[in-house]
């Protein structure tokens, strides 16, 4: 079972999909930094010194992540940022959630409507994010199952687990 | 361990590559989609309380002011709503020292307009361009030349201390106008009123808007 599940099949399908959906969620952000900043603002966790580097700089981190996934590049590094990044976001939105404060999600658009849409958003957006999750974990503990079957190979996984290797 | 020491590597590459990134990415970005690194918006828990306004007083009986003529304007208005009575309409926006920043209601914000109190619009620049009080002034907090745009404030319109400036954004629970009250109070300005309902409400209500960038 374990190993049906670490299957390179499963592996590269779950590289592209996360992938895909760090790329989408990357761009509107990208095209609107302050629309970003503000949302993490409306999150009431982060402090101040930390909410501008980061609006500008996670969106990247999102794409740059999003797109050596889908290609096969360094991909235990950049779940391992996918899967970093889901804890974050899911941590956050449970931490506003427990707390009755509705908050624009932030994840794929960068405006929300009212607070009853923003709650069943937020609901909604902590179980993608842990659907995702399961995805980033995937990829990591077939890249080190991987690792383990080629432990006394030289070989290095900058392809491991893409479409063409 | 040392068999993580290439990921680790490869991680910390993709964050200098997203730092580089972001870097150039917003200095070639327009105008209102820059941001600053540096952030001055403190938590909402730490931003300045806004207390109820104050009744009006009842026995004071001035007579309504005219309505100021449009001051300039580029797009369609609607009709003019009718000025609800006031029995002292400067009163209200004369200066408390205990209550540097207050609220005010959707026809206290009508009365504002129509003594040409200066009206700052903290919404994003985009929102802007798509409608405003007549006269508004620009001041997206989130944006970059968010200082600047003050900064342009005080050398036109040349407040002082103590003279009323009235905020809005977006209502509900907007609070770009609250940031933007506890940027000014940091600059000196101590009679602030926060338009809450904001400028949906003034839509709704009927009054004057106009469209594009400020001149």
């Amino acid at each position: 079972m374990i190993r049906r599940l670490l299957h390179p099949w499963l592996t590269v399908r779950a590289q592209i999909a996360l992938g895909a959906v760090f790329v989408a969620a990357a761009l509107p952000k990208l095209a609107d930094p302050p629309g970003f900043a503000e949302a993490i603002w409306n999150y009431q966790l982060a402090p101040a010194w930390l909410i501008h580097p980061a609006a500008l700089t996670l969106p990247w981190l999102e794409l740059l992540c999003g797109l050596a996934l889908c290609l096969g590049v360094w991909t235990r590094a950049a779940a391992a940022w996918c899967a970093a990044l889901l804890l974050v976001f899911a941590t956050a939105l449970s931490v506003n959630l427990a707390r009755h404060h509705p908050v624009d999600c932030g994840c794929t658009q960068t405006r929300a409507r009212s607070a009853d849409e923003r709650v069943a958003d937020m609901r909604w957006a902590i179980l993608r994010d842990l659907g995702l999750l399961a995805l980033a974990a995937q990829i990591l503990a077939a890249g080190a199952a991987r690792r383990r079957d080629l432990a006394f190979s030289p070989e290095t996984d900058t392809m491991e687990g893409s479409p063409g290797a | 361990m040392p068999k993580l020491f290439p990921d680790l590597m490869r991680a910390l590459a993709l964050l200098a590559a997203a730092l580089v990134c972001a870097g150039l990415g917003n200095r070639l970005a327009r105008a209102d989609r820059k941001l600053d690194w540096t952030g001055w918006a403190p938590p909402a828990g730490l931003l300045p309380a806004t207390p109820a306004p104050p009744p009006p007083p009842q026995a004071q009986a001035h007579p309504a002011a005219p309505e100021p003529a449009p001051l300039r304007g580029k797009g369609p208005r609607p009709p003019v709503a009718p000025a609800p009575p006031s029995p002292a309409p400067a009163a209200q926006f004369a200066p408390a020292p205990d209550a540097v920043i207050r609220d005010i209601a959707s026809e206290a914000a009508w009365e504002a307009f129509r003594l040409r109190i200066p009206f700052l619009d903290a919404r994003r620049s985009a929102e802007f361009q798509d409608g405003h009080v007549p006269g508004a002034w620009s001041v997206p907090v989130w944006e970059a030349d968010a200082a600047a745009r003050i900064t342009e404030f005080e050398a036109r319109a040349n407040p002082a201390p103590l003279a009323p400036i009235a905020i809005y954004c977006s209502g509900g629970d907007c609070e770009d106008s609250r940031l933007l009250a506890k940027k000014l109070v940091d600059l000196g300005y101590r009679n602030l009123f926060i338009y809450r309902d904001g400028f949906p409400d003034w839509v709704k209500r009927g009054r004057p808007q106009e469209r594009g960038a400020r001149p």
